[in-house]
């Protein structure tokens, strides 16, 4: 204050500053007199400095809704922090949980349920901005059984009536590596078992790309594709002091599960591997296998589309190069251009080299199931109307005997 | 091959489940004691009852209602179910065949070409529904023949819907859509 003040009414100099109900007042001390008030509202100025609360931490929240959605919103935050979602996905996560816990579908069912609500609804939002998050992932954060999870997904879908793209491989790649151990030397991981983890992704997305051009994809759990061609990539990078590595180790190495069918797409994609090799000339000559295969990686990677297209046109091959060795080596499976290309280029020559080399086949058409076929229907059970005549005595076999009745009420006495 | 050639399918229905009512109480205690081939499951409260000749296996509820699931076309589904009736009639129920219905029936379809998946689902979207962690294959709902077919990338299509001629004319429609994503194997 400069100045003093002085008070109008009795001329005192006894000026206080008094705060009447949070509202500042220069007062004079002796008679009581206010010169000045403050201001009960803030100006605009004094507003740019509050700090804004949201509706949702405010109280105003609870009071209008139920604990259960309360407690369903706040899960929803939490698992979108856990995961590192961008804001963005946690309010569009909000409005399908918001959505969904007012449909009379979700009103009766057990807490578990809600809980899978929850998840399920961060999960929609995750593959709708092609955010690669994984089932298994989810169900691990909730605690919850994949039937359950997947049971109340679908339910979520058709109520809401969402539309899901699907999951993108290459994305699922970049994240799953992410969480692999390998990428520094460190107690568990020698030096040479450390690697650079771009060289490791580019590969493995070039070896998953691979996978689903020659339908090792389609239809499968995409994770277990994934470590097995994390697994081969890491190898071929250096294969010198690799190749002893089993995969189960390497999973252990790198802190992540081995999926159980990851074995099996192992060995498909070696498969398809070592018919890629078989196409090149220098590859033939070394009579590849297996297991040295993956030495040879970087090279079939190199050259897929070529060698995928005449795997896929494996006949035609036959006939134009002279020097037709039927090694096995493997052909690179990249034959995503191949039919278009096989059908100029090999007319008949299919049954020629069926023995040696058969095209390469999805593993479907391979190891085909086999069926259990109901015999077809006899001309006399084709005739069946449905409203003939019954005879007594077919249905005479349904019935027991007097005898018969007897002799179970006895055995069933003994109960 | 072109998608307008006649192709034939054969569809191979492979279970046909139907209903029907005996408008009468029955007494689950006697069929169990009195009837041969009998199954009596106390804790639901229902007797299960297999026929050789049409191979058809029947649920019965006290209440009167049966349903009957194990035939292979409508019309053995109605022989079954009328069988079944006079079985119960000479236990010595009064019982009225009334209210048969067919609910269910399942076929198998085989296409002569491999699918692809992700782009039948892409050019299919509000139909299909494609969840590889889930389920091999691709749900695909008709609704209003209220079919659904569920479609394998080895061709191989299950088909379910409300009777025979749905199940033919839901293989009809789906038959163009999945030809434009096969898989030309040479």
């Amino acid at each position: 204050m400069s100045g003093q003040k002085k008070c109008p009414d009795c001329g005192s100099s006894e000026i206080v500053e008094d705060a009447h109900y949070a509202q500042n007042q220069l007062v004079c001390a002796d008679c009581g007199f206010i010169l000045t008030e403050g201001l009960l509202t803030t100006t605009f100025q004094d507003e740019e400095h509050l700090q804004e609360v949201t509706y949702s931490r405010s109280t105003g929240q609870n009071e209008q809704l139920s604990r259960c959605k309360l407690r369903g919103i706040k899960r929803v935050q939490d698992l979108c922090k856990v995961l590192y979602l961008p804001a963005v996905f946690e309010d569009t996560a909000l409005s399908y949980f918001q959505r969904a816990i007012e449909h009379p579908s979700f009103h009766l069912v057990s807490l578990e349920k809600k809980e899978i609500l929850v998840g399920c609804c961060v999960f929609v939002t995750c593959r709708q901005h092609n955010w690669p998050l994984t089932m298994g992932t989810i169900c691990s954060l909730l605690y919850a059984e994949k039937e359950l999870f997947a049971s109340v997904y679908l339910c979520v879908l058709k109520e809401l009536e969402l539309d899901v793209p699907a999951l993108s491989l290459t994305d699922l790649v970049k994240t799953h590596l992410n969480s692999f151990k390998l990428f520094q030397s460190s107690a568990s991981v020698p030096a040479k078992f450390a690697e650079d983890k771009e060289k490791m992704v580019a590969r493995t997305i070039q070896i998953v790309e691979l996978a689903s051009e020659t339908w090792l994809v389609t239809g499968r759990h995409p994770v277990p594709i994934v470590t097995a061609a994390a697994y081969l990539a890491w190898q071929s990078l250096q294969p010198a002091g690799r190749l002893t590595c089993t995969f189960p180790r390497f999973c252990k190495l790198a802190g992540t599960d081995l999926p159980p069918p990851a074995h099996l797409r192992l060995k498909e994609l070696n498969d398809v591997l070592l018919r890629m090799a078989s196409q090149l000339a220098w590859l033939r000559v070394l009579n590849v296998d297996k297991k040295t295969v993956v030495k040879h990686i970087g090279d079939l990677l190199q050259h897929r589309h070529f060698l995928l297209r005449s795997s896929f046109s494996s006949g035609d091959t036959e006939d134009q190069s002279a020097t037709a060795a039927g090694d096995g080596s493997e052909s690179s499976p990249q034959a995503a251009g191949g039919s278009a290309q096989a059908e100029g280029r090999h007319p008949g020559g299919k049954q020629k080299c069926s023995s040696v080399r058969r095209p390469l086949l999805p593993p479907c058409l391979i190891n085909p199931r086999k069926r259990l076929r109901t015999a077809a229907l006899s001309p006399s059970d084709q005739a069946i109307t449905g409203d003939e005549a019954i005879s007594d005595s077919e249905i005479e076999q349904y019935l027991r005997s007097q005898e018969e009745m007897r002799e179970f009420s006895k055995a069933q006495a003994w109960h | 091959m072109d998608a307008d050639s006649d192709v034939a399918l054969d569809i191979l229905i492979t279970n046909v489940v139907c209903v029907f009512r005996t408008r009468c109480h029955l007494n689950l205690r006697k069929i169990a004691l009195e009837g041969a081939n009998v199954i009596y499951k106390r804790d639901v409260g229902k007797v299960l009852m297999k026929l050789r000749k049409p191979r058809i296996t029947a649920t019965i509820w006290s209440s009167g209602k049966v349903i009957c699931t194990g035939a292979t076309s409508e019309e053995e589904a109605k022989f079954g179910a009328r069988r079944l009736a006079r079985t119960l009639q000479k236990l010595g129920f009064q019982v009225i065949f009334t209210d048969f219905k067919v609910v269910n029936v399942l076929a198998v379809c085989n296409m002569p070409f491999e699918i692809r998946l992700p782009e039948f689902t892409k050019s299919n979207r509000p139909h299909a529904s494609y969840e590889p962690e889930l389920h091999p294959a691709v749900c695909y709902r008709i609704k209003p023949l209220r079919a659904t077919l569920q479609i394998f990338s080895t061709g191989s299509i299950t088909v379910t819907g409300p009777n025979v001629k749905a199940v033919a004319s839901a293989v009809e429609q789906i038959y163009p859509f999945v030809f434009e994503s096969r898989k030309e194997i040479l």
